[in-house]
């Protein structure tokens, strides 16, 4: 007999922290899907961690230690707490605020898919693409803009691509409001000049420019009857995952003076996913939860912020 | 796409279409007939951030006029951008659109809520529930309650 080797054969494992005997057997099977090693500890004192080694906290204990996510490791998960219900707005607000990149808010079954589309992301290091968190079988429609002045047209695209699907129309206006803040901030927050400046931010929004080369934005999504993604990819590779992960840490916006883009989009996601090539790729990606009501799920969406290359 | 439309008639401004980076909101304020203004946003279809920013800066502008604003016909849209900003919570709404999903045969509709006669209920994150127009059920708030009723906590 000869064993087909997994797609992963790398180096590492996973190490599933959570005091619950129950959650573990949970989480180890979850990640154990992905064929790689995985140890369950109840502690994170427990755990031997290396930089190779990623780790899946329990968001509980993840509050306890927020610092922990700075320690060596592949990639610092955190997910639902105790029994494993939402994690609360408060704790996945501390967690950003603390820096961690990836914060799972939501319960089983999205736990699920969630964390296991996380960990093979990492394994693999294939970042880009709406299609590692889409069913086989989804079919994926895309725009490209020729000219910054088409968002309006874009949006409005998409808004009648979701309705003739047959979702409702509060999904459609969730849709184009993230559509808008995104295509926003590729056109106008991701150019940056020789000095690292951000020259467009204060651009007029209805003026005509070519959008070639370097400038060149796209506008992807699907559904799969369980999430409904939306991926904004721009080339610049600009944006900054940190400052991103403290705006949204303020679960209030005292006032409305710049800077909303993201966060707007961030409250109108399930999971809002940030995958960057420095200097030559940003792909943000909304996964919207078309199953279930907003309020069987958790309050605040699931964050990720990926790391690497093209 | 419609851009965004404001009619001024009497004491009473009617907003519709897009507030959007296009909306110029800042000078509305000194436009404004003096006394007391209802702020009707029944037609508006779609606010993003850079509109937010222009409605807040013309709400400040309004309050510190010293003018009395009150918001009617919220649109939903406008409803749940608000609830995100500490600025704004406190403004007097008298009645507001909001999601909401009948749990008996799955209709889905937008009912005008009226603030006033619910006020205390709101007050308390408590959503009325009124009847689905299909089926007659009482129909449920089709998200968390804070997101369309953190602007009425005082």
């Amino acid at each position: 007999m000869t064993p087909g080797s997994p797609l992963t054969g790398a180096a590492g494992k996973l190490v599933v922290v959570h005091p619950e005997r129950r959650a573990q057997r949970s989480l180890q099977r979850l990640v154990g899907a992905t064929l790689c090693p995985v140890e369950v500890v109840a502690q994170l004192d427990k755990a031997t961690i290396d930089v190779d080694t990623i780790v899946v906290l329990d968001a509980q204990l993840a509050a306890e230690e927020p610092t922990s996510c700075g320690r060596p490791a592949r990639a610092w998960i955190a997910v639902p707490g105790e029994g494993l219900a939402p994690a609360d707005p408060a704790t996945v607000s501390a967690l950003l605020g603390a820096g961690w990149n990836h914060v799972i808010a939501h319960p089983m079954p999205l736990l699920a898919e969630e964390l296991l589309a996380t960990a093979q992301k990492l394994i693999l290091k294939q970042y880009f693409g709406l299609e590692k968190y889409m069913t086989w079988g989804a079919e994926i429609r895309g725009y490209q803009l020729d000219d910054a002045i088409e968002r309006d047209a874009v949006v409005g695209a998409l808004a009648l691509d979701v309705t003739q699907v047959g979702l409702p129309d509060r999904i459609g206006s969730l849709v184009s409001v993230i559509a808008d803040e995104l295509l926003a901030n590729a056109l106008y927050a991701a150019p940056v000049d020789e000095d690292g400046v951000r020259f467009r931010v204060g651009e007029a929004r209805d003026k005509a420019r070519a959008l070639v080369d370097k400038d060149v934005v796209t506008l992807r999504w699907a559904t799969d009857g369980r999430y409904l993604a939306i991926e904004v990819r721009d080339q610049w590779g600009t944006l900054d995952p940190s400052a991103i992960k403290t705006r949204l840490a303020a679960t209030k916006t005292s006032t409305a003076d710049g800077g909303m883009g993201l966060p707007l989009a961030y409250a109108c996601s399930n999971q809002l996913v940030i995958n960057l090539a420095p200097k030559a790729r940003t792909e943000v990606i909304a996964l919207l939860d078309i199953r279930y009501k907003p309020t069987e799920l958790a309050r605040s969406a699931s964050f990720h912020a990926f790391t690497g290359t093209v | 796409m419609t851009r965004l439309e404001i009619r001024i008639d009497d004491h009473r401004v009617h907003f519709s279409g897009r507030i959007d980076d296009t909306a110029q909101l800042a000078t509305l304020a000194a436009k404004l007939p003096a006394g007391p203004i209802v702020l009707d946003t029944d037609g508006v279809t779609f606010i993003n951030s850079i509109g937010m920013r222009e409605w807040i800066r013309f709400v400040r502008a309004a309050r510190e006029g010293g003018r009395q604003i009150t918001l009617d016909r919220v649109a939903d849209v406008l409803m749940t951008q608000m609830n995100m900003i500490n600025e704004l919570h406190g403004l007097t709404v008298t009645s507001f659109y909001a999601q909401y999903a009948c749990a008996s045969c799955g209709f889905e509709a937008q009912p005008l809520i009226d603030a006033v006669a619910n006020q205390q209920a709101l007050q308390m994150l408590a959503p009325p529930r009124p009847p689905c127009p299909e089926c007659g059920a009482a129909m449920e708030l089709a998200d968390f309650p804070e997101r369309y009723l953190s602007i009425f906590r005082t």
